[in-house]
């Protein structure tokens, strides 16, 4: 590199900018999907100790996934009912989706009767296993009983081919049969005090995080919804799906994105403006932010494969930062007047910029530690846009800037720098910091701390409440807890969870649970079925006893050979279950054939005590409780409790590499400002009530990071502008406004995570900034 | 001509208003005049799968909001309990055991009976199409299944009698009929303390 001349130089590094932007934008458009993010879940990180249960918890999550379900209701029957016929003609209007189920197609009874008939034998209720077992059971009088039930009312199968009533007590329990709502006029109707809930599921032809398939069908839905509502007034629809929450979270995500970066950009531009008082510098300064934030783009998309839009929100922010650099490159130019030399300039700020760099990354790369997606991909996004952002000041803002600077920078900048430098630093300023620290203890003792997942996740409160609404109307709970059952086998697995479900009809019966949904109600294991055959085995043997009690109950003889015959049918397998229609909503219970083994899942109703639901699995072989909201939380406050200690540990590696660069004597100093931020910014948390979370602690990492840098860029800048006090400091200052007017914005963001981590970026660069000149000896010309 | 209109719309109004208090309005008044009822029963039920009819006996307590106790004494001794949508079982020490494997026909129409004497006839008339014939001193209502997949089970339901309810005829679109008759029907009087614990008496 030393061979080639200044402008050789910037020529390629534009070049390489040149391929880099392109590469960026083949990465971001070129290809035919976006690699833009919106699930938040892609953002939790693995908490479960088995992948088994990873995949059981991605599931669930999906088992409603591109599914939009709507709830349509009024006070009167007709109007909800014609409202939502109405929606659901015309959703399905539009080939965004793939299905839409508001009147239900023609259907046949039998359907769900006639494909049982084989196997009707091998499944029996707990209680009719039960009574068949008792000693003493009575055929003839059981038969007699049923028989003579009040009203009558046999639906299901023909009373020839189920005379006991068994089939039709096995059938009631299906999934199918246990639903709130009730077909009525084609339509699942519930009826409540308050009026008619209609149900309409929309399904889409695609995913629901996809952008297009959103936008469209979120367009249409409200257009339909106006309509409807614009007919039948008084008619209200309630909403959820995944969708609904993906399109809440991009809202949310893109309004961060505009709001941080478009201010930003604007309150640093108008301040560069009003400082170096030139349209050039501006130009400089943008033209190396932006080709760090491209560089940032190409990397995290280049490693991660996709871009989350909230590290986008966070990489608006870090504009603030990379701009650090070439702010200190003008300020020099700047400050250097008539004597300039491009080359020069570059030599002066470089080790400055690079020990900067070097804390930086420090603090972004212990980011990357952290198992979090959500954090590696902010720490490799901020790595790749630091280093490009520095290495455009060596490489090619030299060639812009050949020329001196038009204006030196702006002298009130400079004054009320110097002003300060002089009332923070000197012996006064480090009994001011001793006073402050002493101030900070009450605010430290008032400090809490908070780990729930809604810091990661806060969908609206409308939707959380439009959601639990059709839980309770329709009884649909999409919960994040469930037992997870694992096995060697398919057979295991379908014993282990009887063991468990035979516990969960206990606890139903004591009113401590609603109910549960689980495949081994619907496919027993061929042990139970076993167990099945074994109670009714004796009942047939002969089997001219069954003909002569059913003949004794006033059954027809052909109506009693058929089903004499019929005994005693086939195992009903797990391809059996797999091949009924009826079951496929319930796939998603059932894994196998995935790479971590097999396993099922079973889905409390009516229960959300964790504690009281772990106690279930207490004592049953591969049966666990998972409980993805605990085990983030949980992980939260496993890790801050770690990121207390990595702060720690990097506030002594920064310090030493300070002790390297400035001896023992002045390495303290430089150290002070940025540990002294620390101390205060987690004090004034404390005052303001708000409890530390795991994003705060990183954020303190990123304020050790940049607070470092200006008490290097003073410390290293001061030397060179001896004729002109203060302006060092005037340019840390300028770093740390543009690093405030970025960062300080995302306290605006609407995501609790991302809030936390500007609130304390705030704090913790204002403490730094005004602490800094704390880091040199008192300016010499006292009176000026 | 507008006159005209006026004219038809006041006729219209008329029309209506007449109508207002039907037969069936005025049997289900007068029933609900009885809030608490016993009768004795007999339910006779053929299936075409059975060679003979079957017959039950035994007796019944009727209270209008709270549910019905439906105690069949022959061919077996067997005490139910159908109230708020549930079926239970009234057991030799006198406890409710629920019954997990109810007929949910039974307390469907349980529960039919129930809101329609409880003057609730909403949820009846969206389940079925009612038709009364006769006078309040002798009279018939039938039931018809409104929603096809009803009517693929349920032929339909008929209901006679005169102060009281008198008969009870289901009909199934398998072809099983079922006649509950009444006899001795009366205001019920004082219940017992078993009636009003498993009703929820107050």
């Amino acid at each position: 590199m030393k061979s080639l001349s200044t402008s050789q130089r910037a020529g390629l590094f534009a070049f390489a900018s040149l391929v880099v932007c392109l590469l960026c934008a083949w990465l971001l458009f070129g290809r035919g999907t976006s690699p833009l993010q919106t699930d938040v879940l892609t953002l939790l990180p693995t908490t479960e100790r088995h992948p088994l249960a990873e995949d059981a918890v991605e599931r669930l999550a999906r088992a409603s996934g591109d599914r939009m379900v709507l709830l349509v209701h009024n006070k009167d029957d007709d109007a909800a009912k014609a409202a939502a016929r109405e929606l659901g003609a015309a959703l399905g209007a539009d080939p965004v989706f793939a299905s839409v189920i508001a009147e239900l197609p023609p259907f046949d009874l039998d359907q769900l009767v006639t494909p049982f008939l084989p196997f009707r034998f091998h499944l029996l209720t707990q209680e009719d296993r039960a009574a068949l077992t008792t000693p003493g059971f009575d055929p003839v009088d059981a038969l007699k009983r049923r028989l003579n039930q009040p009203f009558g009312a046999n639906v299901g199968a023909k009373l020839t081919d189920d005379p006991f009533g068994w089939m039709q007590h096995w059938l009631d329990r299906q999934p199918w049969n246990r639903s709130a709502l009730v077909p009525e006029d084609d339509l699942l109707t519930a009826h409540r005090d308050d009026g008619s809930y209609v149900l309409v599921i929309a399904t889409l032809k695609g995913s629901s995080y996809d952008d297009v398939v959103q936008r469209q069908a979120l367009a249409t839905l409200e257009r339909a919804e106006a309509a409807m509502t614009a007919k039948h007034p008084g008619t209200t629809l309630l909403r959820t799906g995944a969708i609904f929450y993906a399109a809440s979270a991009r809202a949310g995500a893109e309004h961060d994105t505009h709001v941080v970066g478009i201010a930003s950009t604007v309150g640093i531009a108008l301040l560069l403006l009003l400082v170096f008082r030139s349209l050039r510098p501006l130009l400089i300064a943008f033209v190396s932010t932006a080709l760090g934030v491209v560089g940032a783009v190409a990397t995290t998309v280049l490693v991660f494969g996709q871009l989350h839009l909230l590290t986008l929100v966070f990489g608006a922010a870090l504009l603030g930062e990379a701009v650090d650099y070439s702010i200190q490159y003008l300020c020099a130019r700047a400050n250097a007047g008539q004597q300039w030399n491009a080359e020069r300039g570059v030599r002066q700020v470089r080790p400055a910029l690079l020990l900067a760099l070097a804390t930086s990354l420090l603090g972004y790369s212990l980011l990357a530690v952290v198992p979090f997606p959500f954090l590696r991909q902010m720490a490799v996004f901020a790595i790749a846009g630091m280093a490009v952002a520095c290495a455009s000041v060596f490489w090619l803002l030299p060639a812009l800037a050949q020329k001196p600077a038009r204006a030196p920078l702006s002298p009130t900048l400079v004054r009320l720098a110097l002003g300060w430098q002089r009332i923070a630093s000197g012996r006064r300023a480090l009994f001011g910091v001793a006073v402050l620290c002493i101030v900070a203890i009450p605010g430290w003792l008032r400090l809490g701390h908070d780990d729930d997942i809604h810091l990661l996740i806060s969908p609206p409160k409308a939707l959380e409440a439009q959601t639990a609404a059709i839980r309770d109307v329709a009884g649909f709970g999409g919960g994040s807890q469930f037992w997870l059952v694992e096995g060697a086998n398919a057979e295991e697995v379908l014993q282990r969870e009887e063991a468990l479900t035979d516990r969960l009809q206990t606890w139903v019966a004591e009113g401590k649970l609603g109910g549960w949904t689980a495949i081994s109600a619907m496919l027993p294991s061929a042990h139970r079925q076993q167990q099945n055959m074994a109670a009714l085995d004796p009942l047939f043997t002969p089997r001219e006893r069954m003909s002569h009690w059913l003949g004794q109950a006033g059954f027809r003889a052909d109506g009693i050979s058929g089903f004499v015959a019929a005994y005693p049918g086939r195992v009903f397998t797990l391809d059996d279950w797999l091949a009924m229609p009826a079951y496929t909503p319930f796939r998603y219970l059932w894994m196998s054939g995935g790479e971590h083994g097999v396993g099922s899942i079973v889905v409390p109703q009516g229960q959300d005590d964790a504690n009281l639901l772990r106690k279930a699995a207490d004592g049953l072989p591969g049966v666990s409780l998972v409980d993805k909201p605990a085990s983030i939380t949980a992980l939260f406050g496993r890790y801050r409790g770690y990121a207390d200690v990595w702060l720690g540990g990097a506030l002594a590696l920064v310090g030493l590499a300070f002790l390297w660069r400035y001896g023992v004597r002045a390495a303290w100093r430089v150290l002070l400002p940025p540990a002294a931020g620390i101390v205060l910014s987690v004090a004034a948390l404390g005052y303001l009530g708000e409890p530390l979370t795991l994003f705060h602690v990183m954020a303190l990492m990123l304020v050790l990071g940049v607070g470092a840098n200006y008490a290097v860029f003073l410390r290293e800048g001061e030397p060179h502008v001896a004729h002109l006090p203060g302006a060092a400091y005037a340019g840390v200052l300028l770093s740390a406004v543009t690093a405030l007017l970025s960062f300080g914005l995302l306290a605006l963001s609407t995501m609790p995570a991302l809030q936390h981590f500007g609130l304390t970026l705030l704090l913790g660069i204002g403490f730094t900034a005004l602490l800094a000149p704390v880091s040199v000896p008192a300016p010499k010309n006292r009176i000026a | 001509m507008r006159r005209l209109i006026a004219f038809f719309a006041l006729l219209c109004v008329f029309a209506a208003h007449a109508q207002t208090p039907t037969l069936t309005d005025d049997v289900l008044g007068h029933l609900s005049k009885h809030p608490q009822v016993r009768a004795e029963f007999t339910q006779s039920r053929e299936n075409p799968a059975l060679a003979e009819p079957q017959l039950s006996h035994g007796d019944l307590l009727f209270v209008i909001g709270h549910g019905m106790v439906w105690h069949t004494r022959d061919p077996f001794e067997d005490t139910l309990v159908f109230a708020s949508g549930d079926t239970s079982r009234l057991n030799a020490q006198g406890k409710l055991e629920r019954v997990r494997d109810g007929n949910r026909g039974v307390s469907q129409v349980s529960g039919m009976l129930q809101s329609l004497l409880a003057g609730k006839s909403d949820d009846a008339m969206r389940q079925f199409t009612i038709s009364a014939e006769g006078t309040p001193a002798h009279w018939t209502l039938h039931f018809v299944p409104r929603q096809a997949r009803v009517a693929k089970v349920l032929a339909g339901i008929t209901l006679k009698g005169d102060d009281f309810l008198q008969s009870i005829e289901v009909n199934l679109a398998s072809g099983e009929r079922t006649l509950i008759t009444f006899a001795n029907t009366r205001d019920a009087g004082p219940l017992t303390l078993v009636e009003a614990k498993v009703l929820g008496v107050p």
